[in-house]
């Protein structure tokens, strides 16, 4: 679902719209997208923003979009010098492309991380990508707290 | 509908334009927090509500959409995808017993 190919830590983006091509371009370089979906991206994001808290976004296509997703696949973008988003300031971005539920273990690891101001604070500085992907490996839903 | 009793909620719809992303973050945080009650939290595109499902939450930014897909059901709209007041309201009237207003 997060490979190693589509996580990059030291990104620069110009705004919003940058950041959300560079997740796109990620998703593209691991086949799981058609180049058309970063432009249904950009249009998502103009109708609500993805920001979810702790400086994350987590841009995806629309709902009309998912016709140009070949498979479930996320990419992690973190822009060290934050990007605006709308007035909040962004660190990483998660691009997701999804037409079944591939995605949902990893998005539920996210919300626990999210929910952990120094798990959130890790994800958003840690310079190693497997660690990313590590912390972001899914955890079953049926697990108790 | 303009209000249900906590126990006869038995699904809870969070609504998004996909069903892919924020939604989905969402509903996997309140299926965790309602599971023990018995509640089934699912995550649809806004225009694929399900017909069975007794309370809608969605972004305010698609309240209107979610209003005319699924008139018939109570509708929680929230702004802040994690930690929203609205939602948080929800989980405590529902914990407890007591009434669900739209």
């Amino acid at each position: 679902m997060l490979e190693p190919a589509a996580v990059r830590l030291d990104a620069v983006a110009t705004g919003r719209d940058d950041a959300i091509r560079q997740c796109g371009e990620a998703l593209l370089a691991v086949g799981a997208i058609d180049s058309s979906y970063v432009d249904s991206m950009i249009q998502r994001e103009r109708s609500i923003s993805t920001y979810v808290g702790e400086g994350v976004a987590i841009p995806h296509g629309t709902l009309d979009g998912k016709e140009s997703v070949r498979r479930d696949a996320l990419s992690f973008v973190r822009f060290p010098d934050g990007v605006d988003w709308d007035g909040n300031l962004v660190q990483v971005c998660i691009g997701i492309a999804a037409k079944g539920d591939g995605h949902i273990g990893i998005l539920s690891s996210l919300a626990r991380i999210l929910m952990d101001p120094a798990q959130a604070k890790t994800l958003r500085e840690t310079n190693d990508a497997e660690a990313v992907i590590e912390l972001l490996a899914p955890v079953g839903e049926d697990e108790d707290e | 509908m303009t209000s249900i009793e906590s126990k006869d909620i038995h699904k809870i719809v969070v609504a998004c334009d996909a069903g892919m992303g924020s939604s989905v973050m969402l509903a996997s945080t309140l299926r965790k927090e309602l599971k023990k009650l018995g509640i089934e939290v699912t995550h649809t595109p806004v225009n694929q509500i399900p017909g069975d499902a007794d309370i809608v939450i969605c972004h305010v930014g698609l309240a209107q959409r979610a209003a005319v897909s699924a008139p018939s059901k109570i509708l929680i709209p929230f702004q802040v995808f994690l930690g929203d007041p609205a939602v948080t309201k929800l989980v405590a009237t529902i914990k407890s017993g007591g009434t669900v207003h739209a």
